[in-house]
C-alpha cells in the first residue's frame, strides 16, 4: 500500500522521438509500464513524440521510471513498421450521430460501477446484450453449423502457458489466487486481518498455487477442449459465450474497456482454405448484421497489444502485414470508436501448441484455426450510443431486428 | 527484375522452407513451412538486397505473397523511385 498520496509530474524525454504514426502504439502501453503512473500525456516535438509527461505517486523513482518507459519504447514501439490503415468495409448508419450515453445509463440505473473495470448492468442493457448475442449465435449455428459449448469460468494456468499467452500479453493476465491449504496459513491470515491488516498483504506470504487463471477470451477453452487428439471429421466450428477478463489497468473506461466482460466467440478449426474462407464469410455476415442494426462503423486490418517480450515489435507488424487480424469498429461519439469484434487467423499456431491434429488421411499435421470474438458489452454500448438509452425511441426496423 | 535477382529471391525463400521447391506463383505463407515472422525477415531482406525502403502502402501482403509478386513489386518500386511518371507502389 502506498502511504503517500501526493502526485508529481515528470517529463521523460525520448531520443530518438517516436514517430507520430506510432503514437497510438505508445499510448496503449504507457499505463502498463508501471502502476505508479496515474496519468500521462504525449509531448509532441518537431520530429514526432519527443517526451512523455507522467503523473506519478510521490515516491516513484523518476530515473527508474524513465528506464522502464524507454525499454518499452525501444522494444515494442520503435521497431514497428506502420502500414497505411486498410479499411475493408464501411457500414451504413441510421438515426442521429452516435453520442456517448454512459452518463445517461448511470442516471437511469441501467449501469452501475461495481468496481474498477467492472460494470453491473440492468435493463435495457441486459436484454440488449442477450438479443444481440442471440443474433450472432444463431448466425454461427445456422450458417456455419457451429456446435455450442459452455465452459467453466476458470482455465488451467497450464493451458494458458501452452499457447504462449504469457509471452504475448503478460500485462493483461489475471490469475486466481487462494490461501495455501494449511491450517497455519488460514490462522495466520485471519490473525493478520483481525489486527486490521490488508487482506492482499496477508495473502501474499500465504498464497497457494496459481494453477488457474481467468480466461482472457473463450477460444482458449475451445483449444483446450480439443487438445491432444485428431479433430473428428477434420473440421469443426464451435461457439461459446462466457465471462472474459483482462487487466486493462487505467485504460478501463465505461462499458468500452472493462476488466470483466462477456464474449461470444466463434472458433473455426480445419484445413487452411476452409478456415480462411469461413472467416471471410463470417465477417461479411457480421457486416450485414451491423447494417441491419444501422450502427455505421468500419472493419480494418488490426494488431494485438503484444507487450514487452523479445520480438514484440516484429510480431505486431507481421500480424498487420499478413492481415491476420481484422477489427470491426463502431463509433461511440464524434471522436471515439470501439472494436466490438475481431476476426483472427492463427495459421497452425494454436493447432500446434494444443496438439489438435488434422484428421488422418486429410491434411498433414495440426489444424488451422481462426476465431471471431464479439464483446457483448461493447456491442450493446455502441448500439445505445447510436440509438439512445430509451428503447421506445429506437427505430422500428432496428427493434424488429433484435425482436424487441 | 533480372534473372539473377529473381534467382536470389528463390534462394532466400528456399533457405526458409528447408530447401523445399516453391513455385514462383505459389503463396509462400500458405505453404505451412514459414511462420508469420518470416514476413518481417522478407521485407527487411528486400529492402537490403534491392536498396529500397518499404513503407506505407508498400507494406501490403500482396507485394510479398510469392516470388512473382516480389519481382513485380521490386520492378514497380524501382520505376517509382526513378521517377517513372504515374507509377505507384500499390
Amino acid at each position: 500500500m502506498s502511504e503517500t498520496t501526493a502526485a508529481r509530474t515528470h517529463v521523460i524525454g525520448l531520443d530518438p522521438p517516436v514517430p507520430r504514426t506510432h503514437a497510438d502504439e505508445l499510448a496503449t502501453r504507457v499505463f502498463f509500464v508501471s502502476e505508479s503512473i496515474e496519468d500521462f500525456a504525449l509531448v509532441p516535438s518537431e520530429a514526432g513524440i519527443g517526451a512523455v509527461r507522467v503523473t506519478v505517486r510521490d515516491g516513484a523513482d523518476p530515473g527508474d521510471l524513465a528506464r522502464k518507459l524507454r525499454y518499452v519504447v525501444a522494444n515494442d514501439v520503435l521497431g514497428q513498421r506502420r502500414a497505411e490503415p486498410k479499411v475493408v468495409w464501411r457500414g451504413t448508419a441510421s438515426g442521429p450521430p452516435a453520442r456517448d450515453v454512459f452518463g445517461d445509463l448511470l442516471r437511469r440505473g441501467a449501469a452501475w460501477e461495481a468496481g474498477e473495470g467492472q460494470i453491473g448492468v440492468g435493463e435495457p442493457v441486459l436484454s440488449l446484450m442477450d438479443r444481440l448475442d442471440a443474433r450472432i449465435r444463431s448466425l454461427a449455428v445456422a450458417e456455419f453449423g457451429a456446435v455450442e459449448h459452455r465452459y467453466p469460468t476458470l482455465i488451467p494456468t497450464a493451458a494458458m502457458r501452452r499457447c504462449g499467452y504469457f509471452q504475448s500479453f503478460p500485462q493483461l493476465m489475471m490469475f486466481v489466487s487462494r490461501l495455501h491449504g494449511d491450517v497455519d496459513a488460514y490462522r495466520g491470515f485471519l490473525g493478520e486481518i483481525a489486527d486490521g491488516g490488508d487482506p492482499a498483504e496477508a495473502l501474499r506470504s500465504r498464497a497457494g498455487g496459481a494453477d488457474h487463471c481467468l480466461p482472457p477470451t473463450m477460444c482458449f477453452h475451445t483449444y483446450h477442449r480439443f487438445a491432444d487428439a485428431p479433430l473428428p471429421g477434420g473440421a469443426l466450428t464451435v461457439t461459446s459465450r462466457g465471462k472474459s477478463f483482462r487487466y486493462e489497468a487505467r485504460y478501463r473506461r465505461s462499458l468500452e474497456r472493462l476488466w470483466d466482460f462477456t464474449i461470444r466467440e466463434v472458433v473455426l478449426l480445419g484445413p487452411r482454405a476452409r478456415v480462411l474462407a469461413d472467416r471471410r464469410r463470417l465477417m461479411e455476415r457480421a457486416w450485414d448484421l451491423m447494417d441491419e442494426l444501422g450502427l455505421g462503423g468500419r472493419c480494418e486490418v488490426a494488431n494485438d497489444p503484444f507487450f514487452a517480450d523479445a520480438g514484440t515489435a516484429e510480431r505486431v507488424w507481421s500480424q498487420h502485414l499478413l492481415e491476420l487480424k481484422y477489427e470491426l469498429r463502431l463509433p461511440l461519439d464524434a471522436e471515439r470508436d470501439v472494436a466490438v469484434c475481431s476476426f483472427n487467423f492463427h495459421d497452425r499456431f494454436f493447432g500446434e501448441s494444443f496438439g489438435i491434429g488434422a484428421e488422418e488421411g486429410g491434411e498433414e499435421g495440426a489444424v488451422h484455426t481462426s476465431c471471431a470474438g464479439f464483446g457483448l458489452e461493447r456491442l450493446a454500448y455502441a448500439f445505445l450510443c447510436r440509438h439512445g438509452a430509451e428503447p421506445s425511441a429506437w427505430p422500428a426496423g432496428v427493434r424488429k431486428a433484435i425482436e424487441w | 527484375m533480372n534473372d539473377a535477382e529473381r534467382e536470389s529471391v528463390r534462394e532466400f525463400v528456399s533457405r526458409h522452407v528447408n530447401g523445399r521447391k516453391i513455385g514462383d506463383a505459389e503463396d509462400l505463407f500458405a505453404s505451412g513451412y514459414v511462420n508469420s515472422l518470416f514476413a518481417v525477415q522478407l521485407v527487411m531482406w528486400i529492402e537490403r538486397t534491392f536498396d529500397m525502403p518499404m513503407e506505407g502502402t508498400d507494406l501490403d501482403f500482396a507485394n510479398i505473397r510469392s516470388v512473382e509478386a516480389i519481382g513485380a513489386f521490386v520492378d514497380r518500386k524501382r520505376a517509382a523511385l526513378a521517377g517513372g511518371g504515374g507509377w505507384t507502389s500499390t
